[in-house]
C-alpha cells in the first residue's frame, strides 16, 4: 500500500454547550484508498469528516495531512481545502451560484486560475460527472441526482487529492445511488483518495477498501468490509444491518456448507459460492420453534420467567411498541427488522426464537410462517406466549 | 409561483439562443421609445410588434402572456380613469353636476392624456415582458457586469437569485404541511399558521445563510465570483430584425408626432 495521506491522533471534539461528539479517535488513511464511515445518526461521522478539511478544529489531538499537522491559519486552510475537497450532504446547501457553470467555476476562480484555466477545469469536471451541456442551467431546475453531481463537479474542478463526501447517496433513488458510487470508483481509479459517510451498508460493503464503524464518537471497528461488517454484535450496536450477501454467506456457513475463498462482495461472488455448494447435499435438522409474545397483554412477569429459563434464545421485536416494551423490560433484542424472516432462518437451523409484537401483528407472524411452510414443505411451529399459569404457556400451536 | 414560472419560460423560450445583448437592446430600446413618443400610436405599435415576437418567435403561450398582462392593465385602467377625471382642459367633452357644489367633467385633453398614458403603460409592459420571457436572469447577470454594475451588487443579486428558490421551496413545504394539518381552516387559525410560517421561514433562511458561508469557505472563497461570459454570436438575422424594429419604431415615433385620439 502507498503512503499515508490523512491521519488522526487521539482527536477529541465537543460542540459548544453540547456533548462530546468525537471522543478520542485515531486512524490513518492511505493514498488512493476508499474509506466508508458507517454508523447511526449522531455517531459523529459528519463531525469527523469536517475535520478533514479544517472546517472543525479538534479540541485536542492532532490531524495530519501528508504527515504535516494541519494549520488553522487562512493560508494553510486554503492550501488544505484545495487538496481535500468536501461535498456536503445537501447539494442545495453546497451549490452557491445561479448556474451550473458558475458554481463549478467557483473554486477555481477563487484559487486565482486564469479564465482559460477556469474554463478548462470546469469542462473537465463536468465531463467527469456526465453533465456536459448543463453549463447555463440554473440548479433549481435540476433533479436530485444532477444536483449531487454538480456539487461533486464543483469540488472536482479544484482537482483535490482527497474527496470527502457526507452521505453521497442520501435522497437519491437506487439507480442514482449506484451511479454516484460508480463515479466515486472511477475517480478512485484515477488516483483520488475517497472518504464517504453513509448509513447504506449495502452500498458501502462492496465499494469500500476499508470500513470504519462509528458509534457515539468512537470507532467501533475498522477493517476491510468483510471483517468490519462481519461482526453481528458490532453491526447491531451500530444500529446497522448486515449486508445481505454477508448474511446469506453466514447462513450458509451455519448450515454446515464449507465455503472456500474470501467472503462474497458481489452477487457474482455469491453465485460462485452457491455453485460450489451444490456439489454437496443438505443435512436434515429438526426445525426450531417460534414463540410469539403479544406485548399488548399484561405478561411482563411471565415473559421474563420464560426468558430466564431459555438463556441465549434469540429475541426479535416488531413495531415501535414492542421495541419500547423490550427496552423497559431490559430484554436484549437480536433482530429489529425483517424479524419474521430471520426467525424462520433460525428455526431452520434448529434454534428456537421469540418474537415480541403487538396484537395486530400476531396474525401476520402466523400467516408469514404458514406461507413459508407451504412453499418449502418444512414444518415450523408457531406458539403464542400467554400470561396464564406456567404450564399452559404454549397454546394456540398453529402449524403445518 | 409566478417567479418560478417566468424563469422556466425564459429558460425554454424560442429565442433563448439569441445573443443576450440583442434582446436586452430590444427591450430597453422599446421602453425608451415609449417614453420619448408624444403620441399614443408609437407605444401601441411597439406593443403590437413585441407581443407578436413574444407569441410567435419566443413561442410563449398566449394564455400565460395574457395572464401576465392582465393585472398591470387593470391597475393602469384604474389610474387612467383617475387621470381622465382629474386632468384639466379647456374643451369639455362631457360633464355632470349631481349637486350644485359638485361637478364631474371630462375634457378632450384629459381623454387624450389618459389614453396616451395607458398606451405607454401597455408599450412599457410589453417591453418588460419581452425581456422577462426571453432572457433568463442568469443571462442578465452577464449584462449587468458588462454594464459596470458594481461587483458587490451583481454577486449579491446572484446569491439572492440562487437562494430565493431554495427558500421558496421551503416555504411551500412548510405551507403544505400546515394545510395538511388544517392550519388554515379558520381565520384565527390562518393568522396563527401564517405567523409560524414566517418564523420558520426566517429560521430556515438564517440557517441556509450560515451554511452558504461554510460552503463558500470550504471552496476557498476569496471574494471572486465566476461568470460565464456571453458566447452566443450576434447572428445576422436577429441583428437585422432588431435593427429594423428599432428603426421602424423610431420612424413611427417621429411620424406620429402629436396625433391624439380625439
Amino acid at each position: 500500500m502507498s503512503s499515508i495521506i490523512l491521519e488522526a491522533r487521539d482527536v477529541r471534539y465537543r460542540y459548544p454547550r453540547g456533548m462530546e461528539a468525537i471522543c478520542g479517535i485515531s486512524f490513518h488513511i492511505r493514498k488512493k484508498e476508499k474509506i466508508a464511515l458507517v454508523g447511526p445518526n449522531g455517531a459523529g461521522k459528519s463531525t469527523l469528516l469536517k475535520m478533514f478539511n479544517g472546517m472543525i478544529r479538534p479540541d485536542s489531538g492532532l490531524m495530519l495531512f501528508a504527515d504535516q499537522p494541519l494549520g488553522y491559519d487562512t493560508i494553510s486552510l486554503r492550501m488544505l481545502r484545495k487538496r481535500v475537497g468536501f461535498v456536503l450532504q445537501n447539494p442545495d446547501r453546497q451549490i452557491i451560484a445561479p448556474t451550473v457553470y458558475q458554481d463549478v467555476a467557483f473554486g477555481p476562480t477563487n484559487l486565482g486560475y486564469s479564465e482559460t484555466e477556469v474554463k478548462e477545469a470546469v469542462t473537465t469536471a463536468l465531463r467527469h460527472v456526465g453533465l456536459e451541456g448543463f453549463e447555463r442551467r440554473p440548479p433549481h431546475q435540476l433533479s436530485g441526482g444532477e444536483k449531487k453531481r454538480v456539487a461533486i463537479a464543483g469540488v472536482l474542478a479544484m482537482d483535490p487529492d482527497v474527496l470527502v463526501l457526507d452521505e453521497p447517496t442520501s435522497g437519491l433513488d437506487p439507480s442514482g445511488s449506484e451511479d454516484i458510487m460508480e463515479l466515486l470508483d472511477e475517480l478512485n481509479h484515477e488516483g483520488k483518495t475517497i472518504i464517504i459517510s453513509t448509513h447504506n451498508v449495502e452500498l458501502a460493503y462492496p465499494w469500500a477498501d476499508r470500513a470504519m464503524l462509528m458509534l457515539e464518537g468512537k470507532i467501533l471497528e475498522e477493517d476491510i468490509p468483510e471483517v468490519a461488517f462481519g461482526n453481528p454484535e458490532y453491526v447491531r450496536r451500530a444500529h446497522l444491518s448486515l449486508p445481505t450477501l454477508l448474511e446469506l454467506y453466514r447462513e450458509l456457513q451455519k448450515r454446515g456448507f464449507h465455503l472456500e475463498g474470501k467472503k462474497p462482495h458481489t452477487v457474482l461472488d455469491m453465485m460462485q459460492c452457491i455453485e460450489t455448494i451444490f456439489e454437496n447435499t443438505l443435512g436434515h435438522i429438526q426445525p426450531g420453534m417460534i414463540t410469539v409474545c403479544n406485548v399488548d397483554q399484561d405478561n411482563r412477569e411471565c415473559l421474563s420467567g420464560w426468558l430466564s429459563r431459555r438463556q441465549g434464545i434469540s429475541v426479535g421485536a416488531m413495531g415501535t411498541r414492542a421495541k419500547q416494551h423490550a427496552e423497559i423490560s431490559q430484554i436484549r433484542l437480536d433482530f429489529t427488522y425483517g424479524v419474521i424472516d430471520k426467525c424462520i432462518l433460525k428455526a431452520l437451523l434448529g434454534e428456537d426464537t421469540l418474537i415480541m409484537t403487538t396484537e395486530s401483528m400476531v396474525q401476520r407472524v402466523n400467516q408469514r410462517v404458514d406461507a413459508y411452510c407451504r412453499e418449502s414443505g418444512i414444518r415450523i411451529t408457531v406458539n403464542q406466549l400467554i400470561s396464564a399459569p406456567e404450564s399452559a404457556n404454549e397454546e394456540n400451536g398453529s402449524l403445518k | 409561483m409566478i417567479e418560478d414560472l417566468l424563469e422556466d419560460i425564459a429558460q425554454k423560450n424560442g429565442i433563448r439562443q439569441v445573443n443576450t445583448y440583442l434582446k436586452v437592446a430590444t427591450g430597453t430600446g422599446a421602453i425608451l421609445l415609449c417614453l420619448l413618443s408624444t403620441s399614443y400610436i408609437a407605444p401601441l405599435f411597439i406593443a403590437a410588434l413585441l407581443t407578436f415576437a413574444i407569441l410567435f418567435l419566443a413561442r410563449v403561450g398566449a394564455k400565460t402572456y395574457a395572464g401576465l398582462f392582465i393585472h398591470p392593465v387593470w391597475f393602469a385602467l384604474v389610474n387612467v380613469a383617475g387621470i381622465v377625471l382629474v386632468y384639466g382642459g379647456s374643451t369639455p367633452f362631457w360633464s355632470w353636476d349631481p349637486f350644485p357644489w359638485f361637478s364631474l367633467s371630462v375634457t378632450r385633453e384629459s381623454i387624450n392624456q389618459g389614453f396616451f398614458v395607458f398606451s405607454r403603460i401597455v408599450g412599457g409592459m410589453s417591453a418588460v415582458c419581452f425581456i422577462a420571457l426571453t432572457t433568463p436572469m442568469t443571462d442578465l447577470f452577464i449584462v449587468m457586469r458588462r454594464c459596470r454594475v458594481p461587483d458587490v451588487v451583481v454577486d449579491l443579486a446572484m446569491i439572492i437569485y440562487r437562494t430565493i428558490f431554495i427558500l421558496m421551496n421551503q416555504v411551500i413545504q412548510i405551507y403544505q404541511a400546515q394545510v395538511m394539518r388544517l392550519g388554515y381552516s379558520s381565520w384565527r387559525e390562518s393568522v396563527h399558521s401564517f405567523a409560524s410560517l414566517c418564523g420558520a421561514a426566517f429560521i430556515a433562511s438564517w440557517e441556509s445563510g450560515e451554511d452558504l458561508i461554510r460552503a463558500m469557505e470550504a471552496r476557498c472563497y476569496d471574494g471572486k465570483f465566476a461568470l460565464l461570459g456571453e458566447n452566443r454570436p450576434v447572428e445576422k438575422m436577429p441583428c437585422l430584425a432588431v435593427g429594423i424594429f428599432l428603426v421602424l419604431s423610431t420612424a413611427v415615433v417621429i411620424v406620429s408626432g402629436n396625433i391624439t385620439i380625439i
